[in-house]
């Protein structure tokens, strides 16, 4: 294989029988790393269950204590969607949902799954646990702050859900929380409502500030030895890059959401222009709808990545590993996160192209739009070259990753459509936009979500989580999530418009009324199939298959830890010396089809190894 | 930090330059008051407030918080983000351009 | 706080030393100490809070047709019977500046373990803000007499109001927690926790001067904020 590769490039491929030997092509200081810059991290050890489980200090409970209330928000969320899909699906079926309930439903939904959820899960829950064990850190680098990240966090979803029992329940203003109607009376939640959630949403940033600057300090600044920048799994990539976004654009939804606050409770009017009740002028006057707008989406674009760039790490090292081939174009991978994380805050008014802006805008976000297309692209074809020709194990981690690409695409496609103003003016505010945003960031990051839970349940819980019922788990969220997002596009053809509670007489009821009960079914069956991995998850904690040590044979440094599954300061005494990047996987003259990043140059001497 | 690295920063700069910001600072922002005191107007205020401002911003930003003694990395990590933040400015100034000629044009010449 | 050496590699200055910082493993930002870089990136995202306030401030400002209060007139103060314009804000920002000085002393001299020097600045630094958070309350106050609400002011745009309130509330807000937090450490500097290397209350870290640094740089960019707040809101 030598001769494929660049010879400066190559340590050494000539093969054993012309050198004689494993070891001939050892130099005195192949395997030498730089002695430690940074003093060995002094940690804080618990000693009660308060301090061990509760308010503990550890990034590894912490990852798991954050998964498990995103996923209690998230579950509530599901829950709020069953109830919207059964009212639009066989309306007034559920008598107590009328239409105020439905638009508090909507609202709830949509920002407990796209920041008390997704972003929770990602950041908090994958990125607490899996950076420090990544990067070969013994824990975050300010394990206080980040205790306090998760309690901040836990005090902004009990606020959140108290809304619900607030006299005139949670706002339902739409999750983009758009005034004047947010906080006019009328709109269901306007009083107490909007106002936890303004709360809610405040604690959440500062909560998430503590946390993001922890990630981005330990990935800067505690990684270790020979652990270079180019040498980090995509994953800590992905997250890193998502905190990077998360830490400049929470600070404008931080922005709005006080200033919402004021206009409610001071009576401000930095976004109520003046208003005509009833033929009686509000004491409002003078502001700016169209501001909240700009900061809302200057948060709001930046989400969508905070989201979607860990789903492409996660998913980058999930294929890697389960097509037991290197990543095809690591570096390309990781200036398309850059560079997507960079475009991110240059695009968000393609969400206002019909709001009344500048018209001029329409041109200046439709181009950048179309630019940020070209990363992502590349990252999709790169996950595809990996595939190919490689060794795949059709597990039930690759088929969530096969179905992540699928939906990927196709909600990135329709994402084209939508960026282009001319297309998007007649398609905005219909159920396509429905089905693009939930196809590119509800089912798709949520593939990756499950694709990591069956891919890092052997590490977090030292068992293999069931394959069988894995496999039936996949399969009809799959199936079932493409039954309902399909049609919506076509809904959104026909012109549904989104957010109506009832269709009632309208021309285009007579196509879309079948449609919908079709929706409705499949959305209770995709539903009820996430409790198979509920009761996956409790079942195989007590029977499950134990999995041992570095059991899918991945070479990233989170499985070479001495204990499986890891303990407080990870490491035991010493510390991970690394070599090489995580993507070592099938290389032509090695003796296993993978070498783990620790291991030293001198070791596979005799491969075809590139030098990272 | 490692023990290596606390003596290493024992040594540091002579007060000399710190006193000579300080006296700086008093000047910039009273020549910035000057600016309001003589009721400049028009184009001439704006360039002379920004001017002052980013001055004693960037001297506070060098040498009071030491970033121009600091390693290009973290310089350049640092201001790097400026850039989306200019960007959002240049738009909101469209914007706001264009909110005042929708209300001008709709609230009293179209009405 | 001189170059920083790091065992094993040699540092280069410029662009091509960012390029091999960069590209290096365990950190980054060579020399860096974990807590002063995440002050540093704390920073930069409460530089997008401030910005985002006084980009919706730009945009509040611009867009209403209603006449807007001319600012020096409003914050004029009366000094022996003839109204100064700005009087006030001057005052003000020459005691922050000048508390922006005492700490750079103070952070130059905690890294020199000069105790008692560093301690004093501290303090003198931390009556420095309270006494702009004193001024600000007068101002405030003064307002508030004149019929200025955030909903509502006789001068013009309620905007006007609004703005002032909450942006100069929000500085206000950096001020004080500042302030508590130098008082802290002016006793913790005074008790020599940072040269016995005490460990934190909270966190249970040891003590370090760097601590020191680190409340400068917020402590600093308190002030930066209020360069920038002056030239929109005092003299736009």
């Amino acid at each position: 294989m030598s001769e494929d590769y660049n010879d400066n490039k190559t340590i050494h491929a000539q093969s054993s029988e012309t050198m004689g030997g494993g070891s001939a092509g050892v130099t005195p200081d192949m395997d030498y790393v730089r002695p430690a810059e940074i003093a060995d991290q002094d940690l804080y050890h618990g000693h009660s269950f308060i301090t061990k489980w509760i308010f503990c200090q550890d990034a590894k409970v912490i990852g798991v204590q954050y998964f498990l209330l995103a996923t209690f928000t998230g579950v509530v969320g599901l829950i709020l969607s069953w109830l919207m899909r059964l009212q639009l699906g066989f309306p007034g079926a559920a008598g107590f949902v009328t239409a105020e309930h439905y638009y508090q439903f909507v609202t709830m939904h949509g920002m407990i799954m796209v920041v008390y959820f997704l972003t929770a899960l990602f950041l908090g829950g994958f990125g607490n646990y899996l950076i420090p064990l990544m990067v070969g850190a013994r824990d975050m680098v300010f394990p206080y702050l980040n205790m306090v990240s998760f309690w901040s966090f836990f005090v902004a979803v009990a606020v959140l859900m108290a809304s619900f029992f607030v006299p005139g329940g949670p706002t339902g203003a739409g999750w983009t929380l758009y005034p004047p109607q947010t906080i006019l009376e009328g709109t269901p939640g306007s009083g107490a409502g909007i106002l936890l959630m303004c709360l809610s949403l405040i604690l959440f940033v500062a909560g998430f500030t503590m946390g993001g600057l922890n990630y981005l300090i330990t990935v800067l600044q505690a990684r270790t030895r020979g652990m270079t920048l180019m040498r980090m799994p995509l994953t800590v990539w992905g997250i890193f890059t998502a905190t990077v976004l998360a830490m400049l654009a929470f600070p404008a939804l931080l922005v709005g959401a006080l200033m919402m606050s004021l206009d409610k409770v001071l009576g401000t009017s930095f976004f109520m222009p003046t208003i005509l009740k009833a033929g009686e002028v509000l004491e409002y006057g003078g502001g700016s709808p169209i501001l909240f707008q700009h900061l809302f989406w200057f948060f709001g674009h930046p989400e969508v990545y905070i989201v979607a760039l860990p789903a492409f790490g996660i998913i980058s090292d999930l294929i890697s590993v389960h097509a037991r081939k290197n990543i095809f174009g690591y570096r390309m991978m990781v200036w398309a996160i850059v560079g997507i994380g960079a475009l991110s805050f240059f695009v968000w008014a393609h969400h206002m192209y019909v709001s009344g802006m500048n018209p001029w805008f329409g041109f200046f976000f439709a181009t950048t739009t179309l630019i940020i297309a070209v990363p992502t692209a590349m990252k999709v074809y790169n996950w595809i070259l990996t595939l190919w020709r490689g060794n795949i194990r059709m597990n039930t981690v690759m088929l969530w990753c096969l179905g992540f690409i699928v939906t990927f695409v196709n909600g990135g496609i329709t994402g084209i459509f939508l960026g282009n103003v001319s297309v998007d003016v007649p398609l905005s505010d219909t159920y396509f936009v429905v089905a693009h945003f939930h196809m590119v960031m509800g089912i798709a990051p949520l593939m990756v979500i499950m694709g990591a839970i069956y891919h890092w349940f052997p590490l977090v819980a030292g068992r293999f989580l069931s394959e069988k019922l894995g496999k039936w788990h996949f399969w009809l969220t799959f199936l079932g999530a493409y039954s309902i997002y399909f049609p919506m596009h076509y809904l959104g053809f026909i012109g549904v418009p989104r957010r109506y509670y009832e269709m009632y007489d309208s021309p285009y009821v007579t196509s879309a009324v079948g449609m919908n009960e079709f929706i409705s079914l499949a959305a209770f069956l995709v539903g009820a199939a996430q409790f198979i991995l509920i009761y996956n998850i409790i079942k195989t904690l007590k029977t499950g298959k134990p999995a041992g040590k570095n059991p899918w044979k991945a070479n990233s440094l989170e499985w070479l830890t001495p204990t499986v599954p890891p303990e407080h300061g990870n490491w035991g005494d010493r510390l991970p010396v690394v070599h090489r990047w995580p993507y070592d996987f099938s290389v032509p003259g090695a003796k296993d089809d993978y070498i783990t990043q620790t291991t030293p140059p001198s070791e596979v001497s005799n491969t075809g190894v590139e030098k990272t | 930090m490692s023990d290596t690295d606390k003596k290493e920063q024992t040594s540091t700069h002579k007060i000399g330059i710190y006193l000579w910001i300080w006296g700086l600072l008093f000047v910039l922002s009273f020549f910035s008051y000057m600016v309001d005191w003589y009721q400049f107007q028009g184009m001439l205020r704006w360039s002379l407030i920004l001017f002052f401002m980013f001055l004693k911003a960037g001297l506070i930003m060098a040498f009071f918080m030491h970033l121009f003694w600091e390693r290009y990395a973290l310089v350049n990590v640092l201001l790097w983000p400026m850039t989306a933040i200019a960007c959002f400015i240049f738009l909101m100034v469209a914007e706001f351009k264009y909110t005042l000629f929708t209300r001008l044009f709709y609230f009293f010449v179209g009405g | 706080m001189s170059e920083p050496k790091i065992e094993g590699i040699e540092l280069k200055p410029g662009f091509k030393g960012m390029a091999e910082d960069t590209g290096s493993d365990q950190t980054m930002f060579k020399g860096v100490h974990w807590g002063k870089a995440m002050m540093w990136i704390f920073l930069l995202s409460d530089t997008f809070i401030f910005s985002c306030f006084l980009i919706a401030y730009m945009k509040g400002r611009g867009s209403t047709p209603v006449e807007w209060p001319n600012p020096s007139e409003v914050f004029a103060l009366d000094a022996f019977g003839v109204p100064v314009p700005l009087l006030l804000i001057a005052i003000m920002t020459f005691v922050l500046i000048t508390s922006s000085g005492t700490m750079a002393l103070a952070v130059k001299y905690g890294y020199e373990k000069n105790r008692k020097m560093c301690g004093w600045l501290v303090l003198a630094t931390a009556i420095g803000g309270l006494t702009f958070v004193g001024m600000q309350a007068f101002e405030w106050s003064k307002l508030i007499h004149e019929g200025v609400r955030p909903w509502e002011n006789p001068f013009g745009a309620p905007q006007f109001g609004s703005f002032f309130f909450m942006i100069t509330g929000f500085h206000g807000t950096h001020v004080s927690i500042g302030v508590i937090f130098l008082f802290i450490y002016a006793y913790k500097v005074f008790a020599g926790h940072y040269d016995q290397q005490k460990r934190g209350w909270f966190t249970s870290m040891k003590g370090d001067y760097v601590e020191i640094e680190i409340l400068g740089l917020y402590w600093h960019f308190v002030d930066l904020v209020w360069v920038f707040i002056f030239a929109f809101f005092y003299l736009w």
